[in-house]
């Protein structure tokens, strides 16, 4: 059974189609790849399975056996679904520690109430919590950075801290926007491995949104490609690499050499 | 100065050790002297004085959580205030109420109150909130200085003073015990407050909305918790202002200058920075009633301070002070780990 599925997902702003009709199964255990052109609707597309946009009447979608179409994002999330974005949108003016504290809120032990008290038990789950916490800043190798804002760390300790808030949600799912953005191909290289490690870690199911192809193509085992809010392939990495659709999506279409002589000539 | 507050802390760290509340013992033990001490060296006034400072540390504290913590920008807490205040005022009167049940009455009422202020914050944001909680919070005090039945123009008279069996808490230094407990209380439950999931889940929703979504926060929830958590602070702060020594209230009490200048505490001392609030509570407070005599200029200058801090200084003092400290460990740090490897 899948883990997460789509049934004619769509979404509009007004006229325009973001995303339509998008069928889409993502199956446990696996590293998920999703790839198309700018605006082809990916980001829509987490941003509806997340919760954070309401998809029009019609669609469905179901994680983990339970019917998610409608529930609000912290809803899903408490269900397990993670998810990074595009712009990080960390908690710049917290800690990095309070950061991954916060991504780890489903699994609050205690009830509101308590914690406006101040009781013992909340004293000690939290001294448990940051302990794990610390433990998981070690692995993707921020400890050191630990009592320091957020806002104060490099480009590339952002992404992994990031990463470590949805992983602090001990996830069944997570979603990966774009996580190599503006990394240079070591350091996208470096990302991978830790994300493929935590994957391992954590028992994780990984869906990612990815521009660097070469990313893609050699950690994903599908793709599936979206142009135009809809999605136009699907299959593992070596399919992809050879389907005409795709390939037409992202370079235009090859043209017949007459033709072409035609269109110059303005005929 | 920064030195002297950085071995200030860590002394009190080292206390805290000892038991978590030994810090807060030892202040509370402190303060009991205060009275004394004022009066003796400028005058039974300032205590009167300082009673005041306790009631703006409470609202201040209680606005901070809101407006610091959650970053919801609030301008109707005067009008929390005047609920509280005049419900515990009019219980005790109308009903012959003791203190002890007026005020958690007070305080419960101004908790549906603060609901009330804080459901414009699940639409809105920024300054629209602020416009929303403007009116609520002055169609409060309109109301008051209307409706016969709470004061309107005349205030309340003769509210009773709290009684322990037959003795009557009417003196200034006594009741600063009263307020004073009250304010420490406060303040420590705020640090609880924020050290729990509860603050961490407040300041994440003013960092960032979808993030705290997606990390499993109900947003709305925790903004309407926010506000009504604040109003306890407001609610208690009013019906302790109700019912102190001469027990009079006027709706002159709850305007939107008194609102600004509570807005200026918290901006003094530091947005989100809970010793910041009491200490920007104290220094507005005697400096307002220092410079009584040029009322007709204080707001220009409150104002003009108001601008100046938050282009120059928008963290505050505490912010700053704060800042320093953060710096200062970062650099201790690293210098450990230097001499370590070499």
């Amino acid at each position: 059974m899948a883990l997460l599925e789509t049934r004619s997902l769509s979404k509009s702003f007004g006229g325009l189609k973001a995303v339509s009709g998008v069928d889409l199964k993502v199956q446990p255990g696996t590293v998920h790849g999703l790839i198309g052109p700018n605006g082809s609707g990916k980001s829509t597309f987490f941003n509806l399975v997340t919760g954070v946009y309401q998809p029009d009447p019609g669609s469905h979608i179901e994680f983990n056996g339970n019917d998610i179409t409608y529930l609000q994002a912290h809803g899903i999330a408490a269900l397990g679904m993670a998810r990074t974005f595009q712009l990080l949108r960390l908690f710049s003016e917290m800690t990095v520690l309070e950061n991954v504290m916060v991504g780890n809120h489903c699994k609050t032990s205690y009830g509101i109430v308590e914690s406006l008290l101040g009781t013992s038990r909340v004293r000690h789950a939290d001294q448990k919590m940051k302990e794990e916490m610390l433990d998981l800043l070690e692995f993707i190798g921020l400890a050191n950075f630990a009592d320091i804002p957020a806002g104060e760390l490099s480009g590339g300790q952002r992404r992994l801290l990031a990463l470590g808030r949805a992983i602090a949600m001990k996830p069944k799912l997570l979603l990966l926007d774009e996580p190599g953005a503006g990394l240079s191909p070591v350091n996208v290289d470096k990302l991978m491995e830790t994300i493929l490690a935590l994957k391992g870690r954590y028992k994780l199911t990984v869906v990612v949104v990815e521009h660097i192809l070469k990313v893609v193509m050699s950690t994903c085992e599908t793709i599936s490609v979206l142009d135009h809010g809809q999605k136009i392939a699907e299959g593992p990495p070596e399919m992809i690499k050879d389907d005409h659709a795709v390939i037409e999506a992202y370079l235009g279409r090859e043209l017949p050499d007459e033709e072409i002589r035609n269109a110059i000539r303005g005929q | 100065m920064i030195s002297f507050i950085t071995n200030f802390t860590s002394a009190i760290d080292s206390l805290a050790k000892v038991h978590r509340l030994l810090p807060w013992l030892i202040a509370y033990v402190l303060l009991l002297f205060l009275p004394n001490l004022i009066t003796a060296t400028f005058g039974e006034y300032y205590v009167d004085l300082a009673n005041r400072c306790c009631l703006f540390i409470l609202l201040a504290v209680g606005l901070n959580i809101v407006k610091g913590f959650c970053g919801q920008v609030t301008v109707g807490h005067i009008g929390l205030y005047a609920i509280g205040a005049v419900t515990s005022a009019l219980l005790a009167q109308n009903y012959g109420m003791p203190f002890w049940l007026s005020a958690p009455l007070a305080i419960l009422v101004t908790c549906f109150a603060g609901l009330v202020v804080g459901l414009p914050s699940v639409r809105l944001e920024g300054a629209y909130l602020a416009l929303a909680t403007l009116g609520l919070g002055e169609s409060v005090r309109i109301m008051i200085a209307v409706t016969p039945a709470l004061g309107s123009s005349t205030g309340i008279m003769m509210i009773p003073a709290p009684t322990i069996g037959n003795y009557v808490i009417e003196s200034f230094d006594h009741y600063f015990y009263l307020v004073m407990t009250a304010a420490i209380i406060g303040i420590y439950f705020s640090f609880v407050i924020l050290n729990s999931s509860t603050g961490r889940a407040f300041k994440a929703i003013r960092e960032d909305v979808i993030a705290a979504s997606v990390s499993g926060i109900n947003v709305p929830f925790y903004k309407l918790l926010a506000f009504v958590i604040s109003a306890i602070y407001a609610g208690l702060a009013g019906a302790l202002f109700a019912h102190m020594p001469p027990g009079y209230l006027h709706h002159n009490n709850f305007t939107v200058i008194e609102m600004v200048t509570l807005l200026l505490m918290v901006v003094l001392g530091g947005i989100g920075n809970i010793w910041g609030g009491v200490v920007g509570a104290i220094v507005v407070t005697v400096i307002y009633d220092q410079t009584k005599d040029y009322y007709f200029y204080q707001p220009l200058i409150f104002g003009i301070t108001m601008v100046f801090l938050v282009v120059f200084m928008p963290r505050g003092i505490g912010g700053v002070i704060e800042q320093a400290i953060v710096k200062r460990k970062f650099i201790e740090k690293h210098e450990e780990q230097n001499l370590g490897t070499s």
